[in-house]
This record gives structure tokens, C-alpha cells and sequence, in this order.
């Protein structure tokens, strides 16, 4: 294997800030996420969608249908990309009743667990999928709705069990709410009392019930009816700045299903600060804080684990690192000293100092001044940006400030430059702060990212390669022209890069895997994979365009090939001292001037294949001309040759 | 690779070089040291094999040289420290202890430089090297200039760059003029000076200057390296004639320096031996004892007989796997390619997008620059087309990249970057991100504000007042960088570009730890000043715009909230979005027990409707059982996240009502009855893993003034 391969992944993989990320202050809850769906299970849920075949078809699923399927998704995306995190699926109204493992009479009539809150297995994604498809009566019969009303307050108390033994200390717990029924305890006060009590008891456990209501095309779903005694603003958002109830319907071409997908898929991620109260300082004298998130972040597949299969069931092997001495003594943890290799010794700091080598002050954002967007070069790229928000959590006015600053930067294209600290002890990096547009913007190019600020990390002088590039020679102005058809006519949709559109196809490959091995299914033969370009559609559109420049480039190659000989044999006979005389003979390679042998124009290649003098270049520089082709220069001289003559038929 | 290096420095030892000049507190030697040891330790810290310094004393009171030796005269009072070779620490130790002021004033700096380029010469035959003598010297020895041409010559011969740094020099470039200068010093300046304005390779400077220039951050150089080498295509050559094919090379434009990491090592019992690390790099010990440390790995399974319920496996034993959500799906090694995707290494166009549709946060990470294959005119004219017509459109290229067959597949963004004078026409590349990398997390909108009724505000105290933008757009308009720097002429430009922008810590650490390898027994210094430069706005610029600034923070009118009000006030009545009192429903229910299954809510509204402390007392005693209860009766550890996440509330719920006592006693006692084991057997990993570990233990006077705890005993106590 090549080093330059492994040397990609490394920075791919092992990005210290990955890590860092994980890190949090010491802390008794987890940075986990534990989802509970409770899907309403009645009559009018499962009632399929009116109007079959008439203006709004394809839309075939009944309102319950399309909740399972949103549950069936979410559960397969999530093991993808919350691999750590909780799902559970509650039904409720149902006519059967099922809490953990006693069946039959349960102390929460009308709710049927059908998968208890855990890391989903690829059991579950099957059972899952089973009630999806509903070709198996059994787990039809499940979703028989009941003949009376379940009581909401019983519905909430068992979600409430359900958190309290299986996520305990969960950083955020969320139970999804499906409904399609905005009044179930129309007219008994006593019950409505008890639902909101133990609503009341969700939220002092620390649950946020997220509501999706469905409506049905005659009736709206009323939130004031019922469910705005149940549902809480985030305490953590501010009171004015909540985000609304969403409701899904079918209808605007939208089917019911891709509605609450929609709905349920802009809270899949529970919103995880990457840093909040940090002090931004927009000048000497003012500050307001801000938090940050990591709404871009490369998602990588899991990595690989060790397997102890000698037992009933393959198991997880937990690995545990021992440190050890010279002597192969175990170290202790408090034994352990840091030290810098340097000239082959060590050279060593005390913790203290170690601690203040890295300190360059708390975390911050300051900015120092701003320019015109214009000034950051578009390769000046080195890391992901974090997205920051204002909070009025320890300066009151902080979001008006913030957003005074969003505006002005937005509409007069100005990026700030600052000096920022992400964490305690991070190290210190210097960013351009830019601001997005609202999505709903027509200007804006990222639609599909919130608007606001970003901090861009900027390169350091350290890491900016100087690449030294070898002077080409510009085409004409007319191959350039016939190149712009091409470019004018193959525009992604909407002429812009939307991500969404382009699943991570290696990531969704090495799960479709898992996941067939998982169930013991047919392991798929390909992928579909937006990612790889419509050659068809490419030759169809721009064929003939790209007919046209080949022909043109081809002349103007000749051309040029041509000109550059004849400058190379001056060069030649002036350092030969001859007088420039046989220009306009035929260069020839020659045997032995092994200072050119690497830099052999494909012009003097070409001849030297033609008139099969290569066999009359030394190894050496047979290795030379390859390896300044990046050809490969492994092999004995008849390779080489062979190697060459290849590259310059496929080349020249 | 980096070229061979053969390096002699002459340094001057001679008494004059203890004396003090120019205000200095130290003397003329330990000024040159500085500058010295800088260059010397930067080639230790290198590690090149390649890299050889010798070290010549001039003006020593031994001589000890070989062309002295040979009978020659005029080299006396000249020692050969270091003989030219690699520079490892304990070289650079001994060298420490022969650097010392003599007690002479004879010896020739002209000869000294004359056996530096014999010695040079012997060293370097006739191969490739970078070959350099530094002079560093007060100018006060007598010297011999009847010789300078031949001199000269044989440098020029040799192909040796001649550096001399003198202490006090006049360097009327830099700006530095010695008054009273004494009248050798003068001549021998002059002679200096000639013979190194004679050098083919040559620099003169004073030594203020030198040492000046250290604290600007040298970058290290690294060679380009090519990511990808093959065909840039758009559409499929192998399927379609009409495709577009060209010949081209990737190589990183950005890439992440990263600071020196520290290795983990530990104090060896058996001093003075050689050790080897994870790198399987052979580590001297040095006088301070420190060894590497070797990791070893065991792994251990879930066995419900074996005591505590794991045990060791083999390693054979186990097999590789991945996790499907819980389960666990084994792979042996033969089928391992098979979650791999399948691919053949590309680089392929999707389309094109104007520029106005991407934004730079959109970045993935580091850039890369392609160019045309080398010495390839079709290639070259062709990449040349793509990138003018890109530019002349406006427009980026969205690619498919794999880099090498089996790969996985990115997209890139292709920048075009059309050439000026005496550049090459290429593109640069950043990756961007896959669906999978965007996290959709919801922002209420900065423009405006929605109510809960859906109606849109344009005015709020959330939003800035028409006098709030315009302070902020006069300010940035004002703080503008644009044109705030001065470049070597003097004209304006762009304030901190890149180029002059170093990373800190790097550099930091670097500059340390060659401190810290001359001079072990000297503490830390502070950073250097270069590298704090940007941590601030620069104070010209803050001055300009006081007014634009003080402006701005009157219509901001941004207050901070008092330290003591946060999170610490009496909860407010949290209601649902109806606006209902759930409290009051509650008071008729009367809970006076609180229920070990709803425990949490049920203690935090208990607490809630609590008038007297006494009600908080029995609570958190009611609360305190419920956690004891829960740590006993858990099989193994089944339950202490469940006691912790009550724990945690108790604690936060106390801190809240400012009764640490009542937490800190609980603890107390808690802690007694897990190390008497009273809570069904060894529950210590519920104290270390849960308790400390989870932050849950003492209430601090930092976290609560009322508290009678300091952070010492609180850390006491955890012990």
C-alpha cells in the first residue's frame, strides 16, 4: 500500500478535534440522545387517504402508516449517525396493552411498547420494518385501535417509566408525539388535569415532548383544544424566540409521509452546543455571548471492534490499556510524566509549565477588524466552521447586538477577523467571522443552512503549502471559448451544490452491508449513488461540445508541441555550442544527456517511439522520464520501456 | 528530502566577549549565545542525520587545532570544540560546559575562518551540501588581512556561504551606529565587511539585529506532495468518445501544522539505558531518567460467573466487527473488503455552479491545488481552457475525487485560478460536505421575531433599533483591515495576511523547548510578542475609532447579568405553553410522599411548594433514601445511573435553594455506607465512577457562597 494513501486518511480519521469534541466537563450526564416515538394508534389514523387516485396520488399512506415510516427511517439514519443514541416506539389507543415483559393486563391500558427505549438492534430495524410492510397479521393485530379513549395522563406516566430506568442520565430525552386527535378528553376536566400533571412530571424529569400533529384536509389540528397543556417551551431557548409546532398534512404537492419526515427530520438531531457562554467581544468595551455549533461535521463510519465469538452469542470485547515501563512493571496513572522527544532525548516540563505552554488565555472571540469578503481567497480552507448564535444568557441585549452585526455584514459583504479560543486550553487559531443568509433568501447559497454567523478557522502561514508550480503555456482565446458552452450547459439543479442531495455514498455502502449481514439478507450488488456524474445525460447535453474543443485542443497541442522542440534544440545547440542551424530537423533523443532525460517533452518522446530509440536510454533515465510522468518505475529495463511506450500512446 | 547541511560556527570566546555594551545586563558572549544556541538547537531539534554542525572556539586559551598541529602559523588560540558532524543533546551538553569566556585576547578570526573551510572541505569532499561558516565575534582580536583574496577564493572554491554577526556593529541598514567605537574594532569591521562583500555567498550583520529576527517564527519547509496523479475527466472516456479527458496532479495547497506533542514517559528505575518507544525509535536516556512508556491492551468479556463479572480473553480469540445499533456484526478479516465501497480512482466533473451560489463555510477542510501533468502540452492547454473559461463565467466545478482505487469517494469544489505574469493556470479543490454532514438544527430567524401566535415583530428588544444598526455599520466600517497594514514600501495593504499570520502554539512550544534543552535549569519564558499580535484589535486602530466604539455601546446598551442572579434565583413557575398552573392542580393532589418511581419530578415540585426549611429537610431525606435504596438493591452497576441522574438533581435542586449542608451531610453519610460496604456489598465503583468522576461530589464555596466547604477539603474528601 502506498504511504500517500494512509496519509489521506490519517487526517481524515484521527482530527485531534474529533476528539476534543467528545470532551466535556466532568459531568454525571452523558452528551446522549434517547428518542421515544408515541404514535397514536386510533380509527382515524388508520383511515387511508381520501381522494385515491385523483389529484393527490402517490399519496397512499394512512396517517399511521406514514408515522411508522418516519419511525422506520429515523431508526436506520440514526444508527448511522447517532450510533451511541436511544430509540423506543410507544404505541397507544391500541386494543392490545404491553409494558417490558409482562403481557396482557399492564398498569398502562391502551399502550402497547413495541420497542422498549434502547440502542436500536438490528432485531428491532426487522421488527420494525415488519409492522412497516404489515404482511404479517400477528403484528397487525397490534395495531387494532381500542374500542374507549386512552387516558393521556397514562400514556405520559409510562413514557415517564420508560426514561427514568433506561436513560437515566441522558443529556437530552425527547418523546415524539404522532397524533391526529387535538381533543382526546373532550369535556372531562379531570382527566385533562391529570394528563397536564403528569405532563408536568415530563418536564421536571428533564423530557421535552416534541408534538406532530397531523391534520386531516377539513379539520385543523388545535393545539389550544388540548396539547398546549402538555407541551413546554425549551427553557433553554428564549421565551419570544421559540420554535413553532409544525403541522404535517398532505397537500401543496406534498405527501403526508414527506411532510412529517420533514417535520421530524429538522428535530432528529438533538441541538448539542459545541461551546456556549463564550465571551464575544466586537470591540474594546463590548461584549455579548455567544454559542457555538458544529452544524457541518464529517460523519465517519464507526470504527471496527474487537469480537469475542467463542461464546453463544458473538460479544463485544472491551480492550483496556495497561501502561508498562522498560521493566514491564505496570505504571501508575500518577507516575506519568509528559516530555517532548528532541535531539533523541527528552527534554522535559512540569505540569504546570505544560499547562502554561498552552495557555494563552480563557476562551474567547475577539475581533481584531474586518475586511471585504473579497480578500479570503476561496483555498484558504482548512477545517470545518462552527455556526454561532446569540445567547442573552449572561449579557441582556446580546441578540439584538448580534444581530445588528449580522445585518451589516451580510448586506455591505464584510467578514470579521478574529482571534478565537474554542475551550478551555484549546489552542488558539485565528477565524474570519461570515454571515448567511436566512434560508428563504433567494441570494443565499446555502438554503439548507441556518442564518447567522460562522466561525471559518483561516490557515496559518504554518500550513500553507508553497506548492512551486512549473510555468504552462495559456491556451487561445478560442479553445477558452469553446470551452464555455460546456461549462454554460452542464449547471447542477438550481445552479447550486446541494448537499443534501449527495449522501456520503462509502458511509451508506458500509451500512447497507452491516445491515444486510445483520439480518442475515442478500448482500446488495450496488448502490445507488448520486455522487457519480449522468454520463449519459453529460454526453447527451455537451457531447458535441466536447467534440468540438477536442479537435481544436488537438491542433493547437501540435502547435505547440511543435514550437517548444524547436526552442528546446536551440537550447540544446547553444549548449552544445553549435550554431542553431538544423532547426528545422527532427530533434532526437539523445542516448546518454542524462540531465534531460527527465524533463523529455512528449514531442521527443513521441519520436523516440517511433524511431524505437528508447531502448537506447539507460535505466536510469528511463526511471527519470517515468517517474516525472508518475508512472510507476518499478521493474527490469524491458518494463520500462514497455511502461513508456504505453504511457506515451495513452498520453500523447 | 532537504539537502545535506555541513555548518561550522566560530565563536568568539575571547576576553572582551564578558564584558557588557550598550546597556545590555549581559555580557557580549551570552548575547551571542542567544542567537547562537537559537541556530543550534533548531538543527537538534530537527533530527536530521544530514544536518552537521562543528564548532570552532576562537580566541580560546588552548589551541588545539590540526593545521596548528601541521606546523602552521597564526593558529594559535583557536580550538576546535566540535568536530563537524550530527548534533545530538549530549553533544550540545558538552558544548554548553566549553563555552566560557578566556582569559586572551590573541587569535586570529581570519585563520579561524580558514580552518572552518579546510575542515568543510574535508567533511564535503565533492558532494552536495549546503556549506556555511558563522562568525560571530566583538571585533576586538588583532587580525591578519594580508591574505583576504586567497581566502575568499578558496570560499568561493568550496562553495561556502560566509556569515558574520558582530556584536556592535554598524549596520547602517538596520540602523545601528556604535559611538566611541575603538580603533581596531573599527578596522577589523572594515576587514570583515570586504571580505564578506568578496563572497559569492555572503551576509554581514550586527548581532542586535540577529537576535531581533529570532523571535519570527521559522516555518518548517515541506516538500509538495502529490495527492492524486491522473486524469480530470468530465463525462465517462470509457464508455462515451465524446468525453473530456485531461492529464493532471494534485498536490495539498493547505494542511494542518500541528504543535509538537508530548510523548508520555515515566521515571525509569534502571537509569541509563537505551529504550524503545511505540515508534520503535531508539530513545537515549539522558541524565533525568525518563523513559518511554509501553501500552499493552487486554481484553475482557461479559461473564456472569466469573468474579465481577468479566473476564479476560484471549486475543486470538477475538475477531474483527463492526456495530450495527446494538448489534454486533463479526467480519473476518477475509470479508473485510466487503463493507468497503468499491472504487476506481477518479476525479470526475458533476456539473458546474456560479459563484454567487457557494459560500466558503461550506468548506470541509484543507485544499488542494491541480495542475496539468508535467511536460504534457495537451494537458497543459486544455486545464488552461477549463480554468479561463470557469473564470470567465464565473463558475466553480463540483468533482467526484478518489484518490486512489478503493478509496472513498469526496466531492470537491474546483476553484479556477487563472494565471498572471510567470504562473501556471490551475484550480484549487476543497472538499465538501455529504448529506450526512449536515446537522439540521433549527434557528429562530435574526431579522425578525415570531410569537408564539405567529405574528411577525419587527421591533422587539430582540432586534437591533435603527440607531443600534447604524452604530454598528458606522463601527465596522471604521474598523476596517482592508488597508490598515503598510508593506515594505510603506503603502497600505491588507492588515494580517495570511502569510505573516504563524500559529501560536506551535511556535510557542517550539521556542521552549529549544530553551529549555540549552538552559534546563532556567524557567519558562513568555511568549513572543509576534505571536500575541493578533489576539487583539492593534491599538493604532482602536484609537481611530474611540468614538465610533463608545457610540455603539451606548445604543447596544447590553447589560451583564449579575453572577449572583444566574441560575441561583428562586425558580420561576415554569407553565405550559396554555399558560395553565400545573401547581395549583397539583396542590389538590396533595403529594406528601414522594413516589420512588416518579422520585425526580416529585422532589422538585415538593421542593417547589416548600415554604420552611423543614420541608426541604424531609424531602431530600425522603430523596437521600430513594438513592440508597436504588445503589442497594442494583444488580452490579444496573442502577447507578439511575442514583446518579437523582443525585445530580438533588445536588443542583439544593444549590438552587442555597442549602449546601443538606447535600454535603447526604454525601457524607453516603459515602460512609459505601466504604463500610453497607449497601449490599462493594459499590466503589458507584462512588469513583458515578459520584466523583460524574462531578456530584461536595458543595463548594466556588460554586455557593453559603458553603462551608472549601475546594481543598472538597478534594480531600474525594480522595
Amino acid at each position: 500500500m502506498a504511504w500517500g494513501g494512509n496519509s489521506e486518511r490519517r487526517d481524515e480519521g484521527d482530527d485531534p478535534e474529533d476528539a476534543e469534541e467528545e470532551l466535556d466537563e466532568a459531568n454525571y450526564k452523558t452528551q446522549k440522545d434517547a428518542v421515544l416515538f408515541a404514535i397514536d394508534v386510533s380509527k382515524s389514523m388508520a383511515k387511508p387517504p381520501p381522494g385515491e387516485g385523483g389529484k393527490r396520488k402517490g399519496d397512499t399512506d394512512s396517517a399511521l402508516s406514514a408515522a411508522l415510516k418516519c419511525a422506520y427511517q429515523l431508526m436506520q439514519q440514526r444508527i448511522i449517525s447517532q450510533p451511541r443514541d436511544m430509540m423506543g416506539v410507544l404505541l397507544f389507543g391500541t386494543e392490545k396493552s404491553k409494558f417490558r415483559d409482562e403481557d396482557g393486563r399492564s398498569g398502562y391500558p391502551h399502550c402497547y411498547l413495541f420497542q422498549d427505549l434502547d440502542i436500536p438492534s438490528a432485531e428491532d430495524v426487522k421488527a420494525l420494518r415488519a409492522l412497516v410492510e404489515g404482511d404479517d397479521e400477528d403484528l397487525q393485530d397490534i395495531l387494532k385501535p381500542a374500542k374507549e379513549t386512552v387516558q393521556m395522563s397514562n400514556v405520559l406516566f409510562c413514557a415517564n417509566q420508560i426514561f427514568t430506568t433506561n436513560a437515566p442520565n441522558f443529556g437530552s430525552r425527547r418523546l415524539f408525539i404522532i397524533t391526529d386527535n387535538d381533543d382526546p378528553h373532550a369535556g372531562d376536566k379531570q382527566t385533562r388535569s391529570a394528563a397536564a400533571v403528569r405532563a408536568k412530571d415530563l418536564y421536571d424529569l428533564g423530557v421535552v415532548i416534541e408534538l406532530f400533529p397531523i391534520s386531516h384536509e377539513d379539520k385543523p389540528f388545535e393545539l389550544s383544544k388540548f396539547y398546549e397543556d402538555i407541551v413546554y417551551t425549551d427553557p433553554a431557548t428564549d421565551q419570544d424566540l421559540k420554535d413553532n409546532v409544525q403541522t404535517a398534512r398532505s397537500g401543496d404537492g406534498l405527501t403526508l409521509l414527506n411532510s412529517l419526515v420533514s417535520n421530524i427530520n429538522s428535530k432528529q438531531t438533538p441541538k448539542r452546543s459545541y461551546f456556549s457562554g463564550m465571551a464575544f467581544d466586537i470591540a474594546p468595551g463590548l461584549r455579548i455571548t455567544v454559542k457555538g455549533y458544529q452544524v457541518i461535521h464529517r460523519q465517519e463510519k464507526q470504527r471496527s471492534c474487537y469480537v469475542w465469538m467463542e461464546g453463544e452469542t458473538p460479544q463485544l470485547a472491551a480492550g483496556e490499556t495497561t501502561k508498562l515501563d522498560a521493566d514491564a512493571r505496570i505504571v501508575e496513572k500518577s507516575e506519568v510524566k509528559k516530555a517532548y522527544k528532541f535531539g533523541g532525548e527528552y527534554v522535559y516540563f512540569n505540569p504546570e509549565e505544560l499547562k502554561d505552554l498552552k495557555k494563552f488565555g480563557d476562551p474567547c472571540l475577539r475581533i481584531i477588524g474586518f475586511k471585504n469578503r473579497s480578500l479570503l481567497p476561496t483555498w484558504a480552507s482548512v477545517k470545518k466552521s462552527t455556526f454561532i448564535f446569540p445567547s442573552e444568557e449572561d449579557y441582556v441585549g446580546s441578540t439584538r447586538v448580534f444581530s445588528a452585526l449580522w445585518q451589516k455584514m451580510l448586506k455591505d459583504r464584510k467578514m470579521a477577523l478574529a482571534w478565537h479560543i474554542a475551550r478551555k486550553n484549546a489552542n488558539p487559531i485565528l477565524v474570519a467571522i461570515l454571515a448567511s443568509g436566512t434560508p428563504d433568501d433567494e441570494q443565499t447559497g446555502t438554503p439548507f443552512l441556518p442564518a447567522g454567523l460562522w466561525l471559518y478557522p483561516l490557515p496559518f502561514a504554518d500550513d500553507v503549502r508553497n506548492v512551486d508550480l512549473p510555468v504552462t503555456a495559456r491556451c487561445s482565446d478560442g479553445l477558452t471559448d469553446q470551452m464555455r458552452p460546456i461549462v454554460k450547459n452542464l449547471q447542477l439543479p438550481k445552479g447550486m451544490y446541494n448537499p443534501t442531495k449527495y449522501p456520503n455514498p462509502s458511509l451508506q455502502w458500509h451500512y447497507r452491508i452491516l445491515q444486510a449481514m445483520a439480518l442475515e439478507e442478500e448482500v446488495p450488488e450496488s448502490l445507488d449513488d448520486p455522487t457519480i456524474p449522468k454520463y449519459k445525460a453529460i454526453a447527451k447535453r455537451v457531447g458535441g461540445y466536447i467534440e468540438e474543443w477536442s479537435e481544436a485542443l488537438a491542433a493547437e497541442a501540435k502547435g505547440l508541441m511543435g514550437s517548444r522542440a524547436v526552442k528546446r534544440e536551440m537550447e540544446e545547440d547553444d549548449d552544445d555550442e553549435r550554431p542553431a542551424k538544423r532547426t528545422k530537423a527532427a530533434p532526437k533523443v539523445k542516448a546518454g544527456s542524462q540531465k534531460l532525460a527527465g524533463s523529455m517533452t512528449n514531442a521527443q518522446l513521441k519520436l523516440a517511439v517511433e524511431n524505437d530509440t528508447l531502448k537506447k536510454m539507460t535505466v536510469a533515465e528511463l526511471k527519470d522520464v517515468l517517474a516525472s510522468k508518475g508512472v510507476s518505475t518499478a521493474g527490469k529495463k524491458a518494463e520500462l520501456v514497455e511502461k513508456l511506450e504505453q504511457w506515451v500512446e495513452d498520453n500523447v | 528530502m532537504a539537502d545535506k547541511e555541513a555548518t561550522v560556527y566560530i565563536i568568539d570566546l575571547g576576553h572582551s566577549m564578558g564584558e557588557k555594551h550598550s546597556g545590555r545586563k549581559e555580557s557580549n558572549l551570552d548575547f551571542s549565545m542567544r542567537y547562537v544556541w537559537d541556530k543550534i538547537s533548531t538543527t537538534v531539534a530537527a533530527s536530521r542525520k544530514t544536518w552537521t554542525i562543528g564548532v570552532i572556539g576562537l580566541r580560546t586559551d588552548e589551541t588545539n587545532n590540526t593545521l596548528d598541529e601541521n606546523g602552521l602559523e597564526g593558529y594559535e588560540n583557536i580550538s576546535v570544540l566540535q568536530e563537524i558532524g550530527p548534533m545530538s543533546m549530549s553533544a550540545l551538553r558538552e558544548l554548553r560546559s566549553e563555552i566560557k569566556v578566556s582569559k586572551t585576547k590573541q587569535g586570529d578570526a581570519i585563520s579561524a575562518i580558514v580552518l572552518a573551510s579546510s575542515m568543510i572541505e574535508d567533511f564535503t569532499k565533492k558532494l552536495k551540501y549546503n556549506r556555511k561558516i558563522i562568525l560571530v565575534t566583538d571585533g576586538k582580536g588583532a587580525m591578519d588581512a594580508d591574505s583576504l583574496d586567497e581566502v575568499t577564493e578558496k570560499l568561493n572554491d568550496v562553495g561556502i556561504e560566509l556569515i558574520v554577526i558582530g556584536v556592535d556593529f554598524d549596520d547602517p541598514d538596520y540602523g545601528f551606529k556604535e559611538e566611541d567605537k575603538p580603533k581596531l574594532k573599527k578596522k577589523n569591521e572594515e576587514i570583515l565587511s570586504r571580505l564578506v562583500s568578496q563572497c559569492k555567498k555572503g551576509v554581514y550583520g550586527t548581532m542586535a539585529q540577529a537576535v531581533e529576527e529570532l523571535s519570527v517564527p521559522r516555518i518548517k519547509p515541506v516538500r509538495p506532495f502529490k495527492s492524486y496523479d491522473g486524469p480530470l475527466t468530465l463525462g465517462d472516456p470509457e464508455t462515451y468518445p465524446n468525453a473530456m479527458s485531461i492529464a493532471v496532479e494534485r498536490y495539498f495547497k493547505t494542511k494542518l501544522a500541528h504543535p509538537p506533542s508530548a510523548s508520555t514517559v515515566v521515571v525509569n528505575n534502571a537509569p541509563s539505558r537505551s529504550q524503545v518507544d511505540d515508534g520503535d525509535e531508539a530513545i537515549e536516556d539522558n541524565g533525568n531518567g525518563l523513559g518511554a512508556v509501553r501500552q499493552v491492551r487486554a481484553y475482557k468479556v461479559n461473564d456472569p460467573d466469573a468474579p465481577g463479572g468479566k473476564r479476560d480473553v484471549d486475543f486470538d480469540s477475538l475477531e474483527r466487527g463492526y456495530e450495527y445499533g446494538r448489534t454486533v456484526v463479526p467480519i473476518s478479516d477475509m470479508d473485510e473488503s466487503i463493507t468497503n465501497l468499491q472504487t476506481k480512482k477518479s476525479f470526475t466533473i458533476l456539473g458546474f455552479i456560479p459563484f454567487s451560489s457557494y459560500e466558503p463555510h461550506l468548506s470541509m477542510g484543507e485544499a488542494g491545488v491541480i495542475v496539468a501533468q508535467k511536460f504534457n502540452e495537451k494537458a497543459e492547454l486544455a486545464l488552461s481552457s477549463l480554468v479561463n473559461a470557469l473564470y470567465e463565467l464565473q463558475s466553480y466545478a463540483v468533482a467526484r475525487y478518489v484518490n486512489k482505487d478503493n478509496q472513498k469517494p469526496f466531492l470537491h469544489l474546483l476553484i479556477p485560478d487563472p494565471k498572471l505574469e510567470s504562473e501556471a493556470d490551475c484550480l484549487f479543490d476543497v472538499p465538501l460536505p455529504f448529506a450526512e454532514d449536515i446537522r439540521s438544527y433549527q434557528f429562530p430567524p435574526l431579522d425578525k421575531v415570531v410569537t408564539v401566535e405567529g405574528t411577525v415583530l419587527r421591533t422587539h428588544r430582540l432586534l437591533p433599533t435603527p440607531d443600534l444598526s447604524k452604530a454598528m455599520s458606522d463601527l465596522v466600517d471604521a474598523m476596517d483591515l482592508s488597508k490598515f497594514g503598510k508593506d515594505d514600501d510603506g503603502n497600505p495593504t491588507e492588515y494580517a495576511p495570511i502569510d505573516e499570520t504563524y500559529n501560536p502554539t506551535i511556535h510557542r512550544i517550539n521556542q521552549a523547548i529549544r530553551h529549555r534543552a540549552v538552559h534546563p535549569e532556567e524557567p519558562l519564558q513568555p511568549p513572543a510578542e509576534i505571536l500575541l499580535r493578533f489576539s487583539k484589535p492593534p491599538d493604532e486602530l482602536v484609537d481611530q475609532v474611540k468614538k465610533q466604539i463608545d457610540i455603539l455601546i451606548k445604543k447596544a446598551d447590553v447589560k451583564k447579568v449579575p453572577p449572583k442572579v444566574k441560575g441561583k434565583r428562586k425558580r420561576e413557575t415554569v407553565k405550559p405553553i396554555s399558560g395553565l398552573d400545573v401547581d395549583a392542580l397539583l396542590g389538590q393532589a396533595k403529594r406528601t410522599k414522594i413516589d420512588p418511581e416518579n422520585a425526580i419530578p416529585e422532589f422538585k415540585q415538593t421542593l417547589g411548594a416548600a415554604t420552611e426549611v423543614k420541608a426541604i429537610e424531609e424531602a431530600t431525606k425522603q430523596m437521600g433514601d430513594i438513592v440508597c435504596t436504588l445503589i442497594r438493591e442494583s444488580f452490579a452497576d444496573i442502577n447507578y445511573d439511575r442514583a446518579a441522574a437523582h443525585l445530580g438533581v438533588m445536588r443542583e435542586e439544593l444549590i438552587a435553594l442555597e442549602e449546601p449542608d443538606l447535600y454535603n451531610n447526604f454525601l457524607r453519610d453516603l459515602k460512609k455506607k459505601i466504604y463500610q460496604k453497607e449497601l449490599d456489598g462493594d459499590r466503589m465503583d458507584m462512588w469513583r465512577g458515578k459520584i466523583i468522576a460524574g462531578g456530584l461530589g461536595l458543595i463548594t464555596d466556588q460554586e455557593l457562597e453559603v458553603s462551608s466547604i472549601t475546594e481543598a477539603e472538597a478534594k480531600k474528601f474525594e480522595k
